[in-house]
């Protein structure tokens, strides 16, 4: 008895982890089909960044509609890992072009090649643009700041004493703190956190003074009181029942509209040289999912502006970050390889 | 309050009534036991995989299958740690030093049943704490900063190292430096300037814990059982592993003391159950009249840790609920499951869904009562393990060693690191250097290299405030004691002190 259970609970073990790692491996396969009788079967996006996360979250509300409008299922899966998800990047680069697999992306991925991820640019791909949660400029409730006016003036006056968090070196929202203190002129102590919830964190035990994350990232911690908003970096001012009203930073400096604004990209993409009635038909599904309430409302729910760009405007968009990534991260040594070596020139923000 | 107590009975009821929740929180727990269990699955892992999967339930059902499965995980790790002295998760690291002994003498039932016991115990416990004092604990976490982190993360190499070696703590405190080293391998993610790299990119991002745990653990105890020709460990015929419950009662004070320090720790941003264990087997001992048998088999550590290990997930919930910052890896997956279905956790959450803590406390004690069913179903199958011959079972260890390294970031590189460390760690095991240091320097290693740094770059290089911050001074203090604990004069002044203080009585006498 005793040999049996033994034996059974060895074959448990080993089915278990065969399971698991078969799990793990497993990818989706596609098989061709005709273009023009597109989509026969179901879509798979497959997210680069980990579920739960800002861009998954939000390439799942867009593909439960964009399934609706195409008349299909799409299964949305997370391949994360790699650099700047490259591992996600480069697996739907490598499927078939037809249409099948799209892969869910963010503003990050763009610097996949110059951190030495993978050695493909942005044009590789035909994305399709969500939007994304504006940047804000915040203070501890217990700050002496105010108003935007104060902060910068203070900062002028004592050039390199205001500290200022901004998730890591090379982050989105580092570039909008680069890109404000070069249009204000203003020097901050730039500290680096690992993400952007230690960043907030920060700013409410005082560690440093002034945080720049997105607005959906500290919602919670303005609306409990403990985080006062100075300023949007974006063009219009903001306004909220709940949040109450944010001047925006560039109609008070105007020289900021130089650099700003540098907002996050969520969205998706299909490889580029997906046959053009394929593209054709995902863009209208894409247009129709973007119009529909539930997106809205999401939208609206988590402080998200929704951008709605497909193909070459959106192809626009992601070429400048590129640019503006590639180059900030060269400049702050981080940079793995120039981004010369894989052709990005170098733009201006707004260029 | 009668009216939460009603609404929280109304919703465990609730949830226990429906076989579908039912079925689901048992296959959650028993699947993470199983991860914990095997050397390379993490609760991190499983409740990532896992989040992906339960996307299309409903908020209570995916819960129950995450809560279930993070529980059972951070139980599961002690089995191979009792077993096989090979600890499942860094978490169950601790468990592994008075586990695996007791095993050795033939109680490796009762000491399965015992962890069984007190990580349900501890579960439970750290959930009463959770609802009592979520808001003030979430207060006292804001009261850490850099300098705070960097001085924990210090506090933990020490303790462990001290715990961690049989005589002389210098051992395992070189241990620990040493894993501090590995910790600086990559590039450092402040600056991103690379650190001992070679020009590798694989060493870009730095050493994985998995593959190092597994080296660090496995390969010298595979080596070890090989070489010395040896039985794993003795299995009595008639060995039951229904806890006596005078052990448990004769622990009491130890449990409530396991499960205040694997709650507290776990409401600290940042650290979680692996130090939650080491702190309280080093509390244990300290309290302990026999110091002697530790090392050797003491029940009490071995209930410490896995209470405190436990314990922790209430910890780790509360800033994840109050404040939306979680508390440990395994949580921050579980905040980002949360988000996935519509609840942001945070300093708002009480004011817009009220009764979600109760819900949450609800579905935790169902999860701790499921891993307590399968935990006393499996724990008599497990034990059998240890009849299988050595030669036959290690083998079948060593596959899984090496599958847990690829699994985790399918990176033939972990294969190559996870060798090296291994053979390393057999020659400090050969030289009595504990291991276990090693492992916690290389977790924590990150931790104090950039906060200390963050601190310096708030200060502008000043360390005075390091000094003038209640919190840091008091981690300064202790850690101060720790050390002078170990230097002879500093013994004898102590004892100095305690006869001087007590004869004084007697010599007025006099």
């Amino acid at each position: 008895m005793n040999n049996s259970s033994k034996k059974y609970t060895n074959a448990t073990t080993l089915v278990l982890i065969c399971g698991v790692i078969i799990s793990i491996l497993v990818g989706v396969k596609t098989i061709s089909t005709d273009a023009d009788s597109y989509p026969r079967r179901p879509l798979t996006n497959v997210v680069v960044w980990s579920a739960g996360g800002g861009t998954d979250v939000a390439n799942r509300v867009i593909s439960a509609e964009l399934a609706k409008a195409l008349g299909t299922d799409i299964n949305v899966t997370n391949k994360p890992g790699g650099v700047a998800g490259s591992l996600g990047l480069s697996y739907v680069n490598q499927r078939r072009s037809d249409g099948y697999t799209l892969v869910g992306l963010s503003e990050s991925c763009v610097t996949a090649a110059v951190m030495g991820g993978w050695a493909e640019r942005m044009d590789t791909w035909y994305p399709f643009i969500i939007g994304g949660s504006p940047d804000l400029i915040s203070v501890s409730a217990n700050s002496p700041f105010t108003s935007v006016e104060q902060l910068v003036a203070y900062a002028l006056a004592n050039p390199n004493k205001v500290k200022a968090a901004a998730a890591g070196s090379g982050s989105l929202h580092h570039l909008n703190l680069l890109a404000f203190a070069k249009g204000t002129q203003a020097e901050f102590k730039f500290v680096p956190y690992p993400g952007s919830a230690p960043s907030q964190t920060a700013v409410v035990t005082e560690e440093v003074d002034i945080v720049i994350t997105s607005m959906a990232e500290q919602q919670q911690l303005i609306k409990s009181g403990q985080l006062r908003p100075l300023a949007m970096l974006t063009n219009k001012a903001f306004s909220d029942d709940d949040i109450g009203d944010i001047p925006t930073a560039l109609d008070v400096y105007p020289a900021l509209k130089q650099h700003l604004p540098i907002t996050q990209v969520i969205g998706f993409a299909v490889n580029a040289d997906t046959p053009d009635n394929i593209k054709v038909k995902l863009t209208q599904a894409f247009d129709q999912a973007m119009q529909s309430d539930k997106v809205k409302q999401w939208a609206d729910d988590n402080y998200f502006v929704l951008s709605g760009k497909s193909g070459a405007q959106a192809s626009d968009v992601f070429s400048k970050l590129e640019s503006l990534f590639g180059w900030t991260l060269e400049e702050l040594g981080a940079a793995k390889h120039s981004p010369a070596k894989f052709g990005i020139n170098k733009i201006d923000a707004q260029g | 309050m009668i009216e939460q107590f009603q609404h929280f009975f109304t919703v465990l009821w609730g949830l226990a009534t429906d076989p579908v929740n039912l079925l689901i929180v048992f296959a959650a727990s028993f699947l993470g036991i199983i991860f914990g269990a095997l050397p390379g699955l993490t609760a991190t892992l499983g409740v990532a995989l896992l989040t992906t999967l339960t996307y299309g339930l409903d908020v209570n059902s995916a819960l129950l299958a995450l809560l279930g499965l993070y529980v059972g995980a951070i139980y599961g790790g002690s089995y191979p740690s009792i077993l096989i002295n090979i600890p499942g998760t860094a978490a169950a690291a601790a468990t592994a030093m008075e586990g695996y002994p007791l095993a050795s003498k033939g109680e490796g039932g009762k000491a399965l049943g015992l962890t069984t016991t007190a990580s349900t115990i501890g579960t439970l416990f750290g959930l009463l704490i959770l609802v009592l004092m979520a808001p003030l604990i979430a207060s006292v976490a804001l009261q850490f900063t850099s300098f705070e982190f960097f001085l924990l993360a210090l506090f933990g190499i020490l303790i462990s190292g001290t715990l961690t070696s049989e005589g002389d703590a210098l051992k395992g405190w070189i241990a620990g430096f040493f894993g501090l080293f590995l910790a600086c391998i990559g590039r450092d993610t402040l600056q991103f300037f690379p650190r001992f790299t070679f020009d590798m990119p694989q060493l870009d991002s730095g050493l994985d814990i998995v593959p190092v745990l597994i080296g660090a653990f496995g390969i010298p105890q595979i080596i070890k059982v090989l070489a010395e020709r040896k039985k794993l460990a003795q299995a009595k015929e008639f060995d039951s592993v229904v806890p006596e419950f005078s052990e448990i009662r004769k622990n009491s004070k130890n449990i409530a003391r396991s499960a205040s320090i694997g709650v507290g720790i776990g409401a600290v941003p940042g650290i979680g159950e692996d130090i939650a264990g080491w702190v309280s087997y080093g509390a244990a001992k300290g309290a302990a009249k026999d110091k002697s048998k530790f090392g050797q088999g003491d029940k009490s550590g071995l209930i410490a840790s896995e209470t405190a290990n436990n314990a922790c997930i209430g910890g780790a919930l509360i800033p994840l609920l109050t404040l939306g910052i979680p508390g440990s890896a395994p949580a921050a997956m579980l905040l980002g499951a949360l988000m996935l279905h519509g609840i942001n956790p945070g300093p708002t959450l009480p004011v817009e869904k009220p009764d979600f803590l109760l819900e949450i406390t609800a579905i935790l004690v169902l999860a701790s009562v499921a891993m307590f069913c399968n935990g006393m179903l499996l724990a008599k199958q497990v034990v059998k393990l240890l009849k299988v011959p050595a030669p036959l079972f290690m083998p079948f260890v060593a596959i899984l060693c090496v599958l847990g390294s690829y699994a985790l970031g399918l990176n033939v590189f972990n294969l190559f690191l996870m060798v090296p460390i291994g053979i390393i760690a057999y020659w400090m095991i050969e030289l009595k250097y504990p291991i276990s240091p090693m492992i916690i320097g290389l977790i924590l290693g990150p931790m104090a290299d950039e906060n200390l740094r963050r601190a310096l770059l708030t200060t502008e290089g000043d360390l005075l405030p390091m000094l003038s911050r209640p919190v840091s001074l008091i981690l300064i203090l202790i850690m101060l004691v720790v050390i002078f604990q170990q230097m002879p004069w500093f013994k004898s002044l102590l004892r100095k002190c305690c006869s001087a203080f007590k004869s004084q009585p007697n010599k007025e006498e006099a």
